[in-house]
């Protein structure tokens, strides 16, 4: 029997940074994952002449080397900065509603300002009120965080505004619904629409993406995952693919082991897992071995949002088809309630939809004179399963042909470049991360179920997790969850070895 | 942050009794074990277990296994995706991917129809040992080339060569037995007549429904029997179907056909996204490639390394996959043509040839990913499986 000082299961963004960083820290470490490739969610697919880019879209929390932000503290601690090639994009966004609504915005905060002001001259004043206070929060909750004696009266924006839900924010700065629209779209980053998310969560967004820009990678998000697993062998970690894992061995409340699909048992004393908490508490630990309170935190959470998502490519560049810029958010209505309760249907109503062309700020994406699309429309899982198997592909052609008059009416000639497409639904999305509901960013990230109020630890000893389910979902997040989790891990090794002595 | 100053952010507390009445009356994901899982597997099960139902024999080097599932249940599939079937032949578990022939509206069983490959391992033992009543193992139906609503149009060409005609009877039967809107124009390309698979049924189809045409094309001008002949090129295309624009193209068959018909098809000015292609396996003489490195022989045999230490022997001409499988080394597999990357293995040291069909990620091919079934050893190899 093979024993390994840490298994990490899952090679998605947190299982790969988590055992990267336990290898780096001289961990005999064993990576399972059951795909063929590294990276869950971060890979990407080739169709005909095309790689599609699977989930990237912007990524937060990089900056540059003059104005780092936290996650290039991350990349480069693991050695991984400058082995994948970084593409930084302008702008923020463009968001669009036909006939109401049309504001590009870009990655910076006096031009945010302003291009607002000259939409929406009536509230110019609360605009600038609007992104002092993101500033001001942001600013006071990084100082914070590093503040063991944190209180109200040294960071009084925090302790008023964390919790408050990012609508009453809009709705005390602005009169406009297209204004607050305008702000608050990054909300499908996150698939809490304003009402419920934190204004804390926007807040975070808008400044990461405002002050660091947000990136892309050449190679898309394949290159990156790719690089950490080259980073991991080199620091003699072992891998296993098409090894899914099908039991994690407890006895006495902390981790012995675990058992693959293929009934290989591995002696370890530590698993960090990649794989949901919901898959590791309800079918890979024996039942015997899960407490009752841990099955009630739970149950207070619920799966997240998937997506349908169109992986297109063109046989034009962007331009010839009116697409100038990568980021679009494509809407129908103000009224985000109206929007969110459609991703909870397998039709398609009023969602948002974001269309991202990786080619305005990467021409590498794709041949020259073609174009990669992408087309996202945060759906849930659930509504999938009424759909009877022999009506399934009709029904995803369907919805998709439904999307794509969408867009064609928004980019006319748009349908007749389509040289390729593929049309991933919320199944699918199960089927390649093997996550409940196929969510793409774990729970619902209610401000409840944050780590405010929910600790990613485990009652069980040895066991630890990393990516969005213990945490938020997201690449910054889930690439810094892992090393997290590895640091928890060398913390608790330590302290056991202290206890022995 | 201490739990007391948690308490002093505006909101705390409130969220804090909505998370324990969220608790309270909370789910039992318990009692959801496995829901997820099967409604994956019900469209794409990573195995299926068929039993040989029937045997019908096509032509002379041609037979139809019609194959049913033990558990009673075919997931979908889309007319013109395979199954790849895995068999062990005197000790070598491989593989080989068969595209489905019977429609995708049969639901009671999957026909897999399989003509003889001269020395062929797996086809002369599916052809001349599996009976009626055996099981075969296989992957749920997968692939890219089938009709997809999205861009292909209605009015659709098929360019069939020999046992290619197989993914297009699927989409034929589909068509015509559903009395779907779009129209069918299939040039199938055979050597003589009794070499061409479903000939008569196709003839019937083409009598009974106005919306598909078919016109046999045989090569061979001395055997034409009444047949059109020559070679699918651009001159024949225009006489059978005339004006291409708004056409799609859908072409299967052996490597030799795609070489001599894509560019035929760009002469008569066919946009790129209107020539969709099948992969079609291992090409049968890899070093006849026009880009095979001319000093290596067809007949060198080079040493392969394995990170466990282990060594196999490889041949120059076979795909790495299948010297792996003879050397007992399980690689998964679907594709067998370089395209999907489930045998996606690492190439530590040395050189392979890989065909053009192989599709590679960028950064795989940069960090010195190979898929083995279509990656040839040019020279001694170390390989990280």
């Amino acid at each position: 029997m093979s024993e390994y000082d840490v298994v990490v299961i899952g090679a998605g963004n947190g299982g790969l940074t988590a055992a990267c960083s336990l290898a780096q820290r001289g961990m005999k470490t064993l990576l399972l994952e059951r795909h063929n490739i590294p990276g869950g969610c971060a890979t990407s697919f080739c169709r005909g002449r095309f790689e599609f880019e699977v989930a990237l879209h912007q990524l937060s929390g990089l900056g540059t080397a003059d104005k780092p932000g936290p996650l290039r503290f991350v990349l480069d601690n693991l050695g991984v900065l400058d082995r994948v090639e970084w593409v930084v994009m302008e702008n923020l966004y463009r968001v669009l509603i036909p006939g109401q609504l049309d504001i590009t915005l870009k990655a910076d905060r006096e031009a945010v300002i302003t291009t607002l002001q000259e939409k929406f001259p009536d509230e110019s004043d609360r605009i600038k009120d609007f992104f002092d206070l993101v500033y001001k929060f942001c600013l006071e909750f990084f100082s914070m965080s590093r503040d063991p004696n944190a209180n109200p009266e040294t960071y009084p924006t925090y302790f008023q505004y964390a919790l408050k839900t990012t609508q009453e924010i809009l709705d005390q700065f602005f009169v406009n619904p297209l204004l607050k629209m305008a702000v608050s779209v990054y909300w499908g980053y996150v698939g809490v629409p304003p009402a419920q998310l934190s204004f804390s969560d926007i807040a975070i967004l808008l400044f990461a993406y405002i002050e660091l820009k947000p990136f892309h990678i050449k190679g898309g998000s394949q290159a990156l995952s790719n690089a950490i697993l080259e980073k991991y062998y080199e620091a003699d970690g072992e891998a296993r693919f098409n090894c899914g894992v099908s039991k994690i061995l407890v006895e006495d409340g902390r981790v012995t082991g675990v058992v693959t699909e293929a009934g290989d048992t591995i002696k370890t004393d530590y698993v960090v897992s990649n794989a949901s908490t919901l898959s590791v508490y309800t079918e890979l630990i024996d039942p015997e071995h899960v407490p009752d309170s841990q099955l009630k935190i739970l149950g207070g959470s619920t799966i997240g949002p998937s997506a349908l998502t169109l992986f297109i490519g063109l046989d034009c560049e962007p331009a010839q088809v009116g697409i100038d810029e990568t980021t679009n958010f494509l809407g129908t209505t103000t009224d985000t309630n109206k929007v969110f309760s459609s991703t909870k249907k397998v039709d398609i109503e009023d969602e948002y939809v974001l269309l991202t062309c990786y080619n305005i700020s990467d021409p590498d994406s794709s041949p020259p004179g073609t174009s990669q699309v992408v087309i996202v429309d945060l759906k849930y899982g659930e509504p999938w399963l009424e759909i009877p198997p022999h009506q399934y592909y009709d029904k995803k052609y369907e919805l998709a042909n439904k999307l794509l008059d969408r867009i064609e009416k928004l980019f006319p000639g748009f349908r007749e470049h389509i040289e390729e497409i593929e049309v991933a639904t919320p199944i699918t999305h199960m089927r390649f991360l093997g996550t409940p509901g196929g969510a793409i960013y774990g729970f619902d990230q209610y401000a409840k179920d944050s780590n405010m109020f929910v600790s990613p630890r485990s009652p069980i000893k040895g066991l630890f997790f990393a990516g969005a389910w213990a945490g938020m979902g997201g690449f910054q997040p889930t690439l810094s969850s892992g090393v997290a989790a590895a640091r928890a891990v060398l913390r608790d090794r330590k302290k056991k070895a202290e206890v022995r002595e | 942050m201490k739990a007391e100053v948690k308490e002093s952010i505006a909101g705390y507390n409130e969220i804090s009794r909505e998370l324990e009445i969220c608790r309270k009356y909370g789910i039992d994901y318990t009692a959801q074990k496995g829901k997820w899982k099967t409604a994956v597997e019900r469209l794409h099960p990573k195995r299926l277990q068929l039993r040989v139902a029937r045997i019908i024999k096509e032509t002379d080097s041609t037979s139809t296994l019609r194959l049913v599932a033990d558990s009673g249940y075919l997931p979908p599939f889309q007319a013109g995706q395979y199954i790849n079937v895995f068999v062990e032949i005197d000790g070598v578990r491989t593989a080989r991917p068969y595209s489905i022939s019977s429609p995708p509206n049969q639901i009671a069983y999957y026909d897999i129809t399989i003509r003889r490959v001269p020395d062929g391992f797996v086809s002369s033992y599916l052809l001349d040992r599996v009976k009626v009543g055996d099981t075969l193992e296989s992957t749920g139906p997968a692939g890219n080339f089938f009709y997809n609503p999205l861009n292909h149009g209605k009015d659709l060409v098929f360019l069939a060569g020999g046992s290619g005609i197989t993914p297009f009877m699927s989409m034929i039967r589909e068509v015509t037995d559903r009395l779907l809107d779009r129209k069918i124009h299939l040039l199938y390309g055979c050597r003589s007549k009794q070499e061409a698979i479903f000939h008569e049924e196709l003839r019937e189809r083409a009598a009974n429904y106005t919306n598909f045409t078919y016109d046999l094309v045989i090569s061979d001008e001395n055997v034409g029997d009444g047949a059109l002949t020559g070679l699918l090129d651009a001159d024949l295309i225009r006489n059978q179907i005339g004006d291409v624009s708004g056409k799609t193209f859908y072409l299967c068959g052996p490597q030799e056909m795609y070489s001599f018909c894509i560019p035929e098809l760009r002469k008569l000015g066919v946009p790129e996204r209107r020539i969709r292609q099948e992969v079609f396996g291992s090409p049968s003489k890899v070093h006849l490639d026009p880009a095979w490195p001319k000093e290596i022989a067809p007949d060198a045999v080079f040493t392969a390394k394995l990170s466990s230490g282990q060594k196999i022997t490889a041949r120059a001409v076979e795909p790495l996959l299948i010297a792996l499988e003879k050397a007992g080394i399980a690689v998964e597999n679907s594709c067998r043509s370089g395209e999907c990357s489930m045998c996606r293995v690492k190439l530590l040291n040395g050189k392979v040839f890989q065909t053009s069909s192989a599709k590679i990620r960028q950064s795989d091919r940069q960090a010195g990913y190979i898929h083995s079934c279509a990656a040839y050893p040019i020279s001694d190899i170390e390989i990280m499986l």
